[in-house]
Parts: C-alpha cells; sequence; structure tokens
C-alpha cells in the first residue's frame, strides 16, 4: 500500500495515497466541517463549507474532493479558510428560508449546527423572503423548497444508492431547484418512496409526516435492529420515544448501506389493522378474552389422546429462528404433528442458495428468475438497479409481468430458461435470482449454473432459509385434521388459505392482528410485533440477522417461543 | 461608582425577550446593583432619556414605520445597541409575513380572522404603516447580537455581565441557539 506523508494543521501524518484531504484528516482524527459530504454518498464539493489552504495552492480547496499527495500541507482552520467557511454559511443563510425558530430539525440539523460551530449570531445578507413550494404529494414524507440547500445528497442517494434516478436539479444558479423526473410533483414521479433521500437530508428540507415535531435526537432512544419484512434482512435503527416508534431508518454499516424499502421505512407505521392483545376462546357466537392458562388449556383439551396424525401446524417463514426451533421441537418433537411452513421455501427446487446483495456489486450478469425482485425484495431489486449502472446486463426469465423486465437487456419466457443461462455462462460473474415461478423442470437448466453463478434465492418467508434447513414444507393441509395450529406473526392467511383451514374441526391461530383467519378461529393467541420482539433469523444469504425489541409488547402480549413452550407443557 | 444606564424596549414582538429579561430572577436584582433601567416596556418611562444611555436593548422585529422611529431613535440614544432575540437578529417569526401580499396579510389579519366580526383593516394616520419585516441591523448598526427564541435568561446575564466588566460579549456552545 503505497502511503504519503503530509502535515495537516502542523501534524504529521501518513496517509494511504489516492484518499482526500477530507478522509486523511478523518484517519487522524482531525474534524473538517463538512455539509454536501455524507459519508455513504460520493463526494462532490457543492457546498464549500470544507474548504481547506493548501500550501501552494492558488485558492482554498474543498477537503473532501481534494486528493492528497506527497509533502502537502494544509491548514483547515487558519483565518483565511475559517472566514471562507463563514461567508459560505452566510451565503447559504441568505438564500432561502433558513429561520431555525419554526424549522421541523432545529437541534439536528447540520446547516444550523455548522453555523452555531462558527459562531454565526446574525445574518450579514438579508434574506430575500423568496416563497418557494412545498411539495406534499408524497404520502410518507414532505419537500419543504424553503429549506433546501442545494446539497444534493437526495440526488446522490436517488441515483447512487437506492439506484432510483428520479431526482435531479433543474435550471442553474439561484433558481436551481431540487425536481422529479421531468419535473413532476414528488408523488406523480417515478419515487418508490425508499426514504433514503429522507435519511440523508441535512436540513429541514424533507420531512417524515409521521415523526414531524415528534422528539428531536436528544429526545429519543434508537435500537439497532433488522427489518422482518422480507429476506433481504436490512440493518435498520428503530427510532422511539416513551414506548412507541416514531420511525425506522436504515443502517448504514449493514449490507443494505443505508438503504430500505417503502415496506420497512413507512408501512409499519401506518398499519391500521386492529391489533390482538389478549388470548381469545370461542364462547357461543364469539371470541372471548380469556387467561393464557385457559387459553393453552383449551387447545390441550381438544389436542390430547389425537395422536400426532390428526394434529397438524403450520408456523408463518416469518418467524424468528428461536421461534422456528420451538415449534418444529414441541409439534414435531413432541405431539408428532404433520408440521410445515405457510410459504413456499424454494427447497423443491433444488438450487443452491446464500448469494448475498454485495455478490450484485460485482456481477457482470444478473439473471432473474420466476420472480420479481422490486415486487417482493425491493432492496435487493434496487441493488441489482445498481449493478445494471454499473454495466452488469439483466436477462429476464417470466411469464408474468415483471417489475425488472423494463430494465431487461433480454426477456425470455420461462420455457426458454436454458437460452437465459447460455448467455450468463459466457458471463465473467453472473448472479442468478430466483424465486417461486420457477418450475423443477426450469431449475434443472437453471443448474447449470452451479459453481459459475451466485444463487440468490427469493425465499417468501422472510426467515425460508431457516424453515428451508429445518426441513418444513409448504402443504397446507386440513383434510381430516382434528386440530390446526396457524402461527400467522404479524401476517393474515390467503382466503384459499382460510377455507382450507376451516375444514379443521378445531382452529388455533396464533397473530398479531386481527384477520379472516382469527375471525375463524376457535382460539386466538397473540403475537408481538417484529420491533417488540428479541431473536434473530437467518437471512437470504444465511446470515444470522439480529432482531431487537424496541418498545415493549402490550400487556399481555408474550413471546412467540415462549406461548409454544408454555403449550407444550399443557399438551 | 455611577449605575451603568439601561434602556430597553420591544418592536414586533410576542414579548417572550423581555419575559426572559425577568427570568434572570435574583440575578436581575443583583444587577441591578451595578445599573439603572431607565426605560422599559413594562415600567412607566418608555422612551430612553434624552441624555442617552450606556446601554440600549432591543427586541422584536422592524415591521412598520412606528418601529423605524423606535429604532433609530434608540440608537440615536445609546452608545452600545444590543439586538436581543431571534426576531430583533434575524427578523423571526414575525417575518413569516414577507412570504405573502401585504394586502393579503393585512386582510387575513383583521378580517379574515375566524373570531372576527365585521372587522376592517386599520387606516388610521397615527398609526404606523407596516413595512416588509426585518432585522434591527438592517435598519440601524447594532454592536451585539444574542439571538435565541427567545434568548435563556443565562446568556442575557451572561452578555450584560461581559459588558459591565468591559468585554463584548462572545456567544459559544450553548449560549448560541437559534430556537
Amino acid at each position: 500500500m503505497a502511503t504519503v506523508n503530509i502535515k495537516i494543521n502542523g501534524q504529521q501524518i501518513q496517509a494511504r495515497a489516492g484518499i482526500t484531504v477530507l478522509e486523511a484528516a478523518k484517519e487522524a482524527g482531525l474534524d473538517i466541517p463538512t455539509l454536501c459530504h455524507h459519508p455513504a454518498l460520493a463526494n462532490i464539493g457543492a457546498c464549500r463549507v470544507c474548504l481547506v489552504e493548501v500550501a501552494k495552492q492558488r485558492t482554498l480547496q474543498p477537503a473532501c474532493t481534494f486528493p492528497i499527495s506527497e509533502g502537502m500541507e494544509v491548514e483547515t482552520e487558519s483565518p483565511k479558510a475559517v472566514e471562507a467557511r463563514k461567508f459560505v454559511l452566510q451565503m447559504l443563510f441568505s438564500e432561502r428560508n433558513h429561520y431555525c425558530m419554526y424549522c421541523e430539525m432545529s437541534g439536528d440539523c447540520e446547516l444550523q449546527a455548522l453555523a452555531y460551530r462558527y459562531g454565526l449570531d446574525h445574518w450579514t445578507y438579508p434574506s430575500p423572503h423568496a416563497k418557494m413550494p412545498v411539495d406534499g404529494t408524497r404520502k410518507y414524507f414532505i419537500m419543504d423548497h424553503n429549506r433546501c440547500i442545494l446539497c444534493r445528497r437526495c440526488i446522490r442517494a436517488c441515483s447512487d444508492l437506492a439506484a432510483n434516478h428520479t431526482l435531479g436539479v433543474r435550471f442553474r444558479g439561484a433558481k436551481t431547484m431540487i425536481s422529479a423526473d421531468m419535473d413532476v410533483p414528488f408523488g406523480e414521479s417515478t419515487c418508490v418512496s425508499c426514504g433514503t433521500c429522507l435519511q440523508v437530508c441535512p436540513t429541514g428540507a424533507l420531512i417524515d409526516r409521521k415523526s414531524a415535531y415528534m422528539g428531536r435526537e436528544v429526545h429519543v432512544e434508537r435500537t439497532a435492529s433488522t427489518c422482518t419484512f422480507c429476506a433481504v434482512g436490512c440493518g435498520t435503527s428503530v427510532v422511539t420515544r416513551a414506548g412507541h416508534v416514531l420511525r425506522v431508518e436504515g443502517d448504514w454499516d449493514a449490507p443494505n448501506q443505508g438503504v430500505l424499502c417503502v415496506a420497512g421505512r413507512f408501512e409499519p407505521l401506518y398499519d391500521t389493522r386492529e391489533r390482538i392483545t389478549s388470548p381469545m376462546v370461542r364462547k357461543g357466537n364469539g371470541l372471548v378474552p380469556v387467561s393464557w392458562d385457559e387459553a393453552l388449556a383449551a387447545i390441550a383439551a381438544k389436542a390430547k389422546g389425537n395422536g400426532g396424525k390428526k394434529t397438524a401446524a403450520y408456523v408463518t417463514g416469518k418467524a424468528l429462528n428461536d421461534t422456528l426451533s420451538e415449534f418444529v421441537k414441541v409439534f414435531q418433537g413432541k405431539v408428532r404433528a404433520t408440521v410445515g411452513t405457510l410459504e413456499p421455501t424454494l427447497a423443491d427446487l433444488e438450487l443452491p442458495v446464500g448469494g448475498a446483495l454485495a455478490d450484485l456489486d460485482t456481477a457482470d450478469c444478473v439473471l432473474v428468475v420466476g420472480g420479481d425482485p422490486l415486487a417482493t425484495h425491493r432492496v435487493l431489486g434496487y441493488r441489482v438497479k445498481r449493478a445494471l449502472d454499473k454495466g452488469a446486463r439483466l436477462l429476464v426469465v417470466s411469464d408474468k409481468p415483471n417489475g425488472m423486465a423494463a430494465l431487461a437487456h433480454r426477456i425470455f419466457p420461462m420455457a426458454q430458461v436454458a437460452e437465459a443461462v447460455k448467455i450468463a455462462q459466457g458471463s465473467t460473474a453472473p448472479v442468478v435470482i430466483y424465486g417461486g415461478d420457477l418450475d423443477k423442470a426450469g431449475a434443472r437448466k437453471l443448474a447449470a449454473l452451479t459453481g459459475k453463478a451466485r444463487f440468490i434465492s427469493l425465499f417468501q418467508g422472510t426467515n425460508g432459509y431457516r424453515a428451508r434447513e429445518l426441513g418444513l414444507k409448504n402443504t397446507l393441509n386440513a383434510n381430516g385434521v382434528k386440530v390446526l395450529y396457524l402461527l400467522l406473526g404479524d401476517g393474515e392467511l390467503p382466503e384459499k388459505a382460510v377455507q382450507e383451514a376451516r375444514r379443521a374441526a378445531f382452529l388455533v391461530v396464533h397473530a398479531a392482528y386481527k384477520s379472516a383467519a382469527t375471525d375463524a378461529a376457535d382460539v386466538v393467541l397473540p403475537a408481538p410485533l417484529w420491533y417488540e420482539q428479541d431473536g434473530n433469523f437467518t437471512t437470504l444469504d444465511g446470515r444470522k440477522a439480529v432482531v431487537k425489541s424496541a418498545v415493549a409488547a402490550p400487556e399481555g402480549v408474550l413471546a412467540e417461543a415462549e406461548v409454544l413452550a408454555r403449550l407444550a407443557e399443557a399438551l | 461608582m455611577a449605575k451603568v444606564k439601561v434602556a430597553t424596549d420591544w418592536l414586533a414582538a410576542c414579548a417572550g425577550c423581555h419575559m426572559s429579561v425577568l427570568d434572570m430572577d435574583e440575578r436581575l436584582v443583583q444587577l441591578l446593583d451595578k445599573i439603572e433601567l431607565t426605560s422599559t416596556p413594562i415600567t412607566d418611562l418608555k422612551h430612553p432619556p434624552k441624555e442617552g444611555v450606556t446601554v440600549g436593548i432591543l427586541t422584536g422585529a422592524v415591521s412598520n414605520t412606528t418601529n423605524i422611529e423606535v429604532v433609530k431613535q434608540m440608537r440615536e440614544r445609546c452608545q452600545i445597541l444590543i439586538a436581543l432575540g431571534d426576531c430583533a437578529v434575524f427578523g423571526g417569526i414575525v417575518s413569516m409575513r414577507n412570504f405573502f401580499d401585504m394586502d393579503e396579510a393585512l386582510k387575513r389579519a383583521y378580517v379574515e380572522t375566524e373570531s372576527t366580526v365585521d372587522g376592517q383593516i386599520p387606516c388610521s394616520e397615527e398609526l404606523g404603516r407596516p413595512v416588509r419585516v426585518c432585522a434591527v441591523n438592517q435598519v440601524v448598526k447594532v454592536d451585539i447580537h444574542i439571538p435565541g427564541c427567545p434568548p435563556s435568561p443565562d446568556v442575557i446575564y451572561y452578555a450584560l455581565a461581559e459588558l459591565l466588566e468591559g468585554r463584548v460579549p462572545v456567544l459559544t456552545g450553548d449560549n448560541l441557539k437559534y430556537d
């Protein structure tokens, strides 16, 4: 590794050649102020806040883009640099509405923090009070152009991280505005509401509707956890205050690199389904709240002496590892019941598993077969789009409309999977993404890429990987079943499955929300939500992802594994 | 030693900054050993004395022609002028009006407000005319700026104590806040 010797603020530093002044300073523990810079985004030197004095350079240079070289001498807080920085801040404050006293972001705003740091106790230039539009056409967050400093972090997050390319600027100079697509309202644009731009905005220009004015960083707590919406297993930071979830943010250090999708970031906070908070037993025509002991005894009374053959139990692939283990231990081990999972585990396809998001970063050919990551595993879909931006080829094999089809270089019907395989064989680092619409015959053809390609499985269940390891299969069949136990977690059953389940003489549904399935049940057991439980699950690439409870479950709601253990005692 | 004369006045303001002055509590009593409050909006004498004061403190934004007169008189009659609070320093909450047409703002305030019956826009010649809202330093030279909405009693005390010691107060750390 080539190194160069430089001096920053008189301090002798040895740093890797090719890095920027900002990076070298950071490694040496020196703090150069920044604004448009964000660690997860490419540097563009737009805001000029990081200007530093570099010896033998004619003008001040932006530390975020200026590469270091042998013998370089840098002053980060020289009078000249500080003067320029203050001037830049004065200009930023004079441009739009940066009155902090009525801004949602006040307290966490990066522009405000810099003004405090450089002692801006008044403004040199009067505000023009130009009235800018506020775009509230998106469901989950608002764009207030009045607070925008045009740092372009949102644009870079949209194009470089989410690879969605919705955002850009229109006009130039003082008239510059962030805009979507060909300047349409954000709500009518190609925006997918992944919210990555919201997370990187340094000011109050992008505002989350749900958590606005609910508390600043000093008031809230953060819990590092994992989204359980799909098998990608995105790292999250769950922001809570006084036992309530305010919002969910992406973890920059996790494999998803800060990116989440609408289902993980926003939708959990908009769930209006009715929560189940107590065990219930059918008495007469209705379900009546009862104690855990009574509910478990009611199940045991029906199940005892039935023999395993007449008992069946199915679990959602969303369940955490210890829930799945306990489920198998109780129902397969103790009761000897028929067990299965509510979603397909792709085990029948006999294809490799374990491909990861990072494999896409080096892929030159992506083969999407029998599934649509942009519909079911969105962050994986965004990562495929990133690979395409870097020049990878996309082959889509599907008989159904597919969200990735518009981006594909070639589209094949399922019957022609062999042709797509042939093309992939000619590439250097192919990645295969396969889902539940792939049949066994197609899978056998796809298997030709084993050894050459990385295989990413679109498990329908979040913990499909572990369900598959445990040998659970998707075979819901209630024919002749006396006692049927269904663990749904926060999910629901399709109508057909509810009808099938109701064929059982006695139906137990363990779920977080009221649904057609719980309405049809004889006993209902309450389940916690993902942010109310502790444990882990196995992601589609076989990684053990940690789930942490950010808030307590409602009183009376027990962890799923604990309920299963208590049920085992009762049986 | 003679007491240092201090005068205060408010412009377009919510009075919160003056409340914050009063919130210095017993420290205000201590200060009164060294300073004399000649005129304030909350005492009998409303205008700074003709012979002048050492320190003039203005809160609130400049929003009409009367405010401009008050600002100019204070500047003429004090040696050190302090703009206290976000409205005096930046224009503050009051400057939200600038984002609207003046007629629109007047109509909203005097005619359209939900509790108003048969409202009309005041037009007496004795009243000041509304102007585009601005900070005090857009009208006269300001020597010391203390932002905050309102500034905390601590920072007000700090600034006055520094002045009494003959130093120019410099706001750093938690003393510099915009909200």
